[in-house]
């Protein structure tokens, strides 16, 4: 004889109300990540479609047509699922998919409040900064098993896209581990509030380590894979490189998690660099914590309004010369700050 | 300290697998409509409209090969400065000057490297 619990029903009621049930299925969790990466495509065409004097999306709703992904998402789960001859339909299949569940990952490392976090992992950066690593080799993978020439040359572009940018990111970051003297990102945010202190004030690490925010803003948008970095999808020279052959929802798995990773990337950047959930005034910590998210996502946003592609060799040899000396010279500097100049 | 760290490990992957799952679960659910029988058109590789000529895992020069060979290098750099970032505080100046010599004499082949790779005739 098995020991059921008394109650099944109850018991279930109890599991699905507990705060962590509740944290990873609702918020920061599963359902705010798909509503949150279906509402930045949106912002995303709309905010493009101002820059470039067009009204972008407005028939779909009463508020600007912010319902217009969710139209998209409905019409393309709808398409024909069309795999071509040659295609490895396992890794064909498979890459959209693990990618998207990678960027979903990255948002459980994300403290939005002292309270909202679903791990609070003694390694977060590292682990934020080694799934992203992943991504391009899904990109790769994704490319390769499509046996088509546009995503393959899309595929190889991606792997040549993370050497030139992949070190100067790991680099610039470790400026704030050194300031914050911990891998934690909870423990990173509430370094801040004690942080760098200039002038009588605590200052956020932006203030410290403007540099370093600068190489890291620039090598995420890389990452990516946004203008002006979007080579292994660069609509107009290779028709969207290594997402050409995926039909109906794949393409929709490959786009979103695009979008979950300028979500996660902006809350990062809050994170290390912004005082994540900290903030003067009454306000709640995650009313902060959102509010500058925002913020980040829109100013990536603009960037693709503002600039043009850079060429491969160009982003390879400014990421190996230029950001990488310039992070290795944000490294220098940050020492010196901490333990101060030394009298010579 | 290491076993504090362990619930949250465990939230963490708990959390990845209730996300895979939801995912492929989504992803089932949206079946799209499949063709039986698709044409050979129908499944033909993409290239704007033209017939596909050739392999699709063309050929591709790799003018880039140097800077793959120097990542494989200066990836492990970083690896190391982490472990000395975290723990600055604690190792001084002992552990500091071997760090600096250490990233600077890398430096050296990094850029006889770089000039080596930005030369057109060694593409």
């Amino acid at each position: 004889m098995v020991d059921l619990p008394p109650d099944p029903i109850s018991m279930t009621i109890q599991i699905m109300t507990s705060p962590l049930f509740l944290k990873i299925a609702i918020f920061p969790g599963l359902a705010s990540i798909g509503i949150i990466a279906a509402l930045l495509t949106w912002l995303d065409r709309k905010i493009t479609a101002r820059v470039q004097l067009r009204i972008g999306p407005q028939y779909v709703s009463p508020l600007g047509g912010i319902l217009q992904s969710f139209a998209d998402l409905i019409k393309l789960a709808f398409k024909e699922l069309i795999i071509p001859e040659k295609a490895d339909r396992f890794f064909f299949l498979l890459a959209p998919i693990f990618g998207m569940v990678l960027g979903a990952g990255l948002i459980g490392l994300i403290p939005f409040s002292p309270e909202t976090l679903i791990s609070n992992l003694e390694v977060g950066l590292p682990v934020f900064l080694a799934f992203v690593t992943l991504s391009p080799t899904l990109v790769l993978l994704a490319g390769w098993s499509a046996n088509s020439k546009y995503p393959f040359i899309g595929g190889l572009r991606s792997l040549f896209q993370q050497t030139g940018y992949e070190i100067p990111l790991w680099l610039s970051s470790i400026g704030v581990v050194m300031m914050a003297g911990s891998f934690n990102l909870s423990k990173i945010v509430q370094a801040q509030s004690t942080g760098y202190v200039l002038f009588g004030v605590h200052w956020w690490f932006i203030v410290p380590q403007i540099l370093g925010a600068i190489i890291f803003l620039v090598t995420s948008v890389a990452e990516q894979e946004r203008i002006p970095f979007d080579l292994p999808e660069a609509e107009p020279e290779i028709i969207m490189g290594w997402q050409a052959e995926y039909p109906g929802f794949l393409f929709l798995a490959a786009q979103g998690a695009g979008f979950i990773k300028l979500y996660a990337f902006s809350a990062l950047f809050t994170t290390i660099y912004l005082g994540g959930y900290l903030g003067p005034g009454p306000l709640p910590p995650l009313f902060w914590s959102i509010f500058k998210t925002t913020v980040m996502v829109v100013v990536v946003i603009l960037l693709r309004g503002a600039f043009g592609r850079v060429r491969l060799d160009q982003l390879l040899r400014y990421g190996w010369t230029l950001l990488l000396g310039l992070a290795i010279a944000n490294i220098a500097i940050t020492y010196f700050l901490i333990e101060g100049i030394p009298a010579i | 300290m290491v076993a504090e760290g362990i619930p949250e490990l465990v939230y963490y992957l708990g959390f990845i697998l209730v996300n895979t799952i939801a995912i492929v679960i989504v992803l089932i659910l949206l079946v799209s409509p499949r063709d039986r029988k698709p044409t050979p058109e129908k499944r033909a590789p993409f290239e704007s409209g033209q017939i596909a000529v050739g392999r699709g895992r063309t050929r591709f020069i790799i003018q880039y090969y140097p800077y793959l060979l120097m990542f494989v290098v200066y990836d492990v750099v970083s690896m190391f400065l982490f472990a000395w970032a975290l723990n600055l505080r604690s190792v001084g100046a002992a552990g500091t000057v071997p760090i600096f010599i250490f990233v600077s004499v890398l430096l050296f082949p990094l850029g006889y490297a770089l000039k080596l790779a930005n030369k057109p005739e060694n593409w």
